[in-house]
C-alpha cells in the first residue's frame, strides 16, 4: 500500500452518480466517454446502503447527479432517506423532464437544493449544445424551482461556442432568480477531453468574458453568488484537485464503483473497489486506490521538493494520465512540470482548429464507437 | 465598517443550516454545495440567532452562559462577517 499510514480524514462530500442514462448530449459530458458499457446500476437498497454507511463516516453533503438523477424513479426515495439521515440533500439536473409536480415532491421528501443547467443564453444554442431542445422548458422550471423557495444554483458550463454570451447569461440568472451562478470553464476530461480543439476558446474571448464575470460579482454582492471556475489550461499553476485524493470528495459511480475523483475509473492499472464487495469503510480507509495519492510518497519530482506541493498536491492526476500517459507526473497544467509545452501547444492549437471538425456528441451511439 | 443593525433581529439565512456533526465533533454550516466548519465561538453565536434576538441579547445570553464580560466586540465583528457572506439576515 501507497501513501501516508495516518488514518484519513473522513469524506465530506458525497457524490451518488445514480445513473448514466440522460436526455441530453452535452460534448463536454464528464461521464466517462465508454459510460454505454456500464448498465448494472446500483438498486435502490445498495443506494440506501452507501448513503448510511456514508453518513455514519462523516459524510454531510450529497449530491445526486448523473446522468440525469430524475431519471431514477427511486430519485423521491433516495431522498428521503438521506434526509432523514441527516444530509444535506443537492440535486444536480438539467431540468429536462421535470415539472411541477415533482418539484413539489422532491420538497415534501426534503431536498435542500437544486442546481440547474443551462447550456447558454439563447435558445439555439442552448439547444445545439444539448443535443436536445430543451431551453424554453429549463428556464420554467428555473422559475418553479424558485417559486416553491428552493435555494438555486445555475450552472452554465462555458467553451468557446457560448462564451461570448456571458453578460447575457449573468442577465439571464438574474431574471430566473438564481442565488449562486456557477460559471464552469470546460475542464477537459471524458467527452469534453475528446472536444478539446473545439471547445477551448481563446485566450482573447476568457479576458473579455472573466472581466464581465467580476463586474457582475461586485454589482451582484448580497444578491447572487457568482463562482468563476477557472479555466486551468490558462494557468501556470495546478488546481488542488478534489481538495486532496481521498481527503474530501467520495463519488460512487452507477454500476457502485468507489472514485475518489469522478475520472478515476479511467485510470489504466488502477482498480477502484466496488460498494458490491466492500463497505465504504473499507473503501475509504484501506483501498489501494484512495490511499494511492494521499500524503506526497507517491510524488517525483518536480512536485516532490516543490514548496507549494501541499497547496496544489501536484494537481490533478487524471490530468497528468491523460496528457503524460503516467497519473504519477506532476500535472502539465504546472509550468514547472517538465510537459507544460503539451498545455501550450493544446491552447495554440485550439486557437487555430478547423471549423468544419464537428463536435462529437455525448450519447449511447457515440460512446459504443469511441468509447 | 459597520452593517449589523443593532436594532433588528438576527436570524440564520434561509439559504443555511446550522447542524451539530457528531463524528467531526463540530457545528457546520450547510448551503448549496457547500459547508463551513465552524469553531466553538462562532457556533454558540449563530445557534442563537434565532430570528427573535437582537446584537444586545446575543451578547447578553453567551456573557451569562459563560460567566464572562466584554465579549460584543468579538460578536459584532463576527456578525458583521457573517451578514456580509450572507450566513445570516436580519428582518426588514
Amino acid at each position: 500500500m501507497v501513501g501516508s499510514l495516518k488514518a484519513p480524514s473522513p469524506p465530506r462530500w458525497l457524490l451518488a452518480e445514480l445513473t448514466y442514462s440522460c436526455p441530453l448530449q452535452c460534448p463536454y459530458c464528464s461521464n466517462p466517454l465508454d459510460y454505454a458499457k456500464f448498465s448494472n446500476e446500483l438498486n435502490t437498497d445498495e443506494w440506501k446502503r452507501v448513503l448510511k454507511q456514508s453518513r455514519e463516516m462523516g459524510a454531510v453533503q450529497l449530491g445526486f447527479s448523473g446522468g440525469e438523477p430524475l431519471v431514477r424513479e427511486d430519485l423521491s426515495e433516495l431522498v428521503n432517506y438521506s434526509h432523514e439521515l441527516g444530509y444535506y440533500t443537492n440535486l444536480i439536473t438539467s431540468g429536462y423532464n421535470m415539472d411541477e409536480a415533482k418539484i413539489l415532491e422532491l420538497k415534501e421528501v426534503g431536498l435542500d437544493h437544486i442546481q440547474i443547467s443551462l447550456q447558454a443564453s439563447s435558445k439555439e444554442l442552448n439547444d445545439y449544445i444539448a443535443g436536445t431542445e430543451s431551453f424554453e422548458h429549463k428556464k420554467l422550471v428555473a422559475k418553479l424551482i424558485k417559486k416553491h423557495g428552493y435555494p438555486m444554483v445555475l450552472c452554465v458550463v462555458l467553451h468557446r461556442e457560448n462564451v461570448h454570451q456571458m453578460k447575457d447569461i449573468l442577465e439571464m440568472a438574474i431574471e430566473l432568480g438564481a442565488d449562486f451562478v456557477e460559471l464552469a470553464n470546460t475542464q477537459y476530461y471524458g467527452w469534453a477531453h475528446h472536444n478539446r480543439d473545439q471547445l477551448m476558446p481563446t485566450q482573447g474571448q476568457l479576458k473579455e468574458a472573466e472581466a464581465i464575470a467580476k463586474q457582475y460579482q461586485v454589482s451582484q454582492e448580497g444578491k447572487m453568488k457568482i463562482y468563476y471556475v477557472i479555466p486551468d489550461y490558462f494557468e501556470n499553476r495546478p488546481k488542488a484537485c478534489m481538495n486532496g485524493w481521498g481527503t474530501t470528495f467520495l463519488t460512487i459511480a452507477p454500476d457502485g464503483l468507489a472514485l475518489p475523483c469522478h475520472f478515476a475509473r479511467q485510470l489504466p492499472n488502477f482498480e477502484c473497489p466496488s460498494i458490491r464487495d466492500h463497505s465504504i469503510s473499507e473503501i475509504w480507509n484501506e483501498s489501494d486506490a484512495f490511499n494511492y495519492f494521499r500524503g506526497d510518497k507517491w510524488m517525483k519530482e518536480p512536485c516532490r521538493s516543490c514548496p507549494e506541493k501541499d497547496k496544489d498536491f501536484g494537481g490533478c492526476h487524471c490530468q497528468a494520465f491523460l496528457l503524460t500517459g503516467d497519473a504519477t507526473n506532476a500535472d502539465p497544467v504546472c509550468d514547472k512540470s517538465p510537459q507544460h509545452h503539451l498545455i501550450s501547444e493544446a491552447v495554440e492549437r485550439a486557437a487555430h482548429a478547423p471549423k468544419e471538425q464537428p463536435l462529437v456528441f455525448r450519447n449511447s451511439k457515440n460512446s459504443k464507437r469511441i468509447g | 465598517m459597520s452593517l449589523l443593525d443593532s436594532n433588528k433581529a438576527i436570524q440564520v439565512s434561509p439559504t443555511y443550516r446550522l447542524q451539530w456533526e457528531e463524528t467531526q465533533d463540530m457545528f457546520v454550516l450547510l448551503y448549496p454545495e457547500g459547508l463551513i466548519e465552524l469553531n466553538q465561538s462562532s457556533a454558540e453565536i449563530l445557534q442563537v440567532c434565532d430570528g427573535k434576538n437582537k446584537l444586545n441579547d446575543i451578547v447578553r445570553t453567551l456573557e451569562e452562559k459563560f460567566s464572562v464580560t466584554g465579549l460584543e466586540n468579538d460578536i459584532n465583528n463576527f456578525l458583521n462577517t457573517a451578514l456580509g457572506n450572507g450566513w445570516v439576515t436580519q428582518s426588514a
